[in-house]
């Protein structure tokens, strides 16, 4: 534990931590800390399975069955964070992920450079459907 | 780790600013948290005019440049293993000031001081200081 002169205490997980700490690095400037994490809303951060990890500053007297219960309750609210997580993880990688970028790139890529495709077939197919689409638009843009 | 010409800082109002170690009390080669030390004042707080009701601080006695008391090192930036095999460490070496009786010649003391204090009979200044780690 460091102890600042403000009387702020440091307590670090490992040496690396300690180190780029020493480095005067900000936690939510570097990319693999928790920290960075949060901020950068790539973890969940509202949810009330995060509520149960807390400090509390209320000694309890110790129980045998309250210990059982805790314990199958910290079994269950971690099984429910595992779920939420994917589930949070699936929703920020489908909106907006890299699959979805590529695709849309890909098909500006054939719109623009249709002449160089082979077939005539297709490059009158693909010219139809880009003029469906502008008219869709324009469509669009009256009804607005 | 407190030695023979360590600078420390002081945390109290006795009146000092900065102290040498002179002498590590207890035969022991380094003073450590808890551990009473000799020490010389190197700079003081300057001598406030005396024509002020200051009651309180009047009954303080005010340390000058190159007197020789007691300290007790409450903060060391070398880390202290604790029981729990956790270390402390703080981010200077800072001391109190004593008389020759051990009773703390102010009667403030200014930020965080080491929980070890109150095990070697120190209890008194831990309670006068605002925060113990």
């Amino acid at each position: 534990m460091f102890v600042r002169n403000d009387s702020k205490c440091f307590r670090f997980c490992r040496s690396k931590c300690h180190k780029n700490f020493k480095m005067k690095r900000n936690p939510r400037k570097v990319k693999w800390t928790k920290a960075f994490r949060r901020a950068a809303g790539k973890d969940m951060t509202i949810d009330t399975t995060l509520e149960f990890e807390k400090r509390r500053n209320i000694p309890v007297r110790y129980d045998r069955s309250l210990m059982a219960t805790t314990l199958k309750a910290m079994k269950r609210v971690a099984e429910i964070k595992a779920k939420r997580d994917r589930v949070y993880y699936k929703k920020r990688i489908s909106a907006g992920g890299k699959k979805d970028h590529e695709k849309t790139r890909n098909l500006v890529d054939v719109q623009r450079n249709i002449e160089l495709v082979g077939s005539k077939d297709l490059q009158r197919r693909v010219l139809e459907s880009q003029v469906v689409e502008q008219q869709g638009d324009r469509m669009d843009t009256e009804k607005n | 780790m407190i030695q023979l010409k360590s600078l420390c800082k002081v945390i109290d109002n006795s009146g000092a600013l900065l102290v040498e170690c002179i002498n590590v009390l207890g035969g022991a080669r380094h003073a450590s948290l808890g551990d009473e030390i000799v020490c010389v004042v190197k700079k003081a707080r300057p001598l406030a005019v005396e024509t002020g009701p200051s009651s309180s601080s009047a009954a303080v006695a005010k340390l000058k440049k190159g007197e020789v008391g007691r300290g007790l090192v409450v903060r060391t930036r070398k880390e202290v293993r604790r029981l729990d095999g956790s270390y402390v460490r703080f981010d200077d070496n800072a001391v109190v000031m004593l008389n020759k009786q051990g009773q703390p010649l102010g009667n403030r003391v200014l930020g965080a001081v080491a929980n070890e204090c109150r095990q070697k009979r120190w209890a008194k200044i831990i309670s006068m200081a605002p925060k113990v780690v």
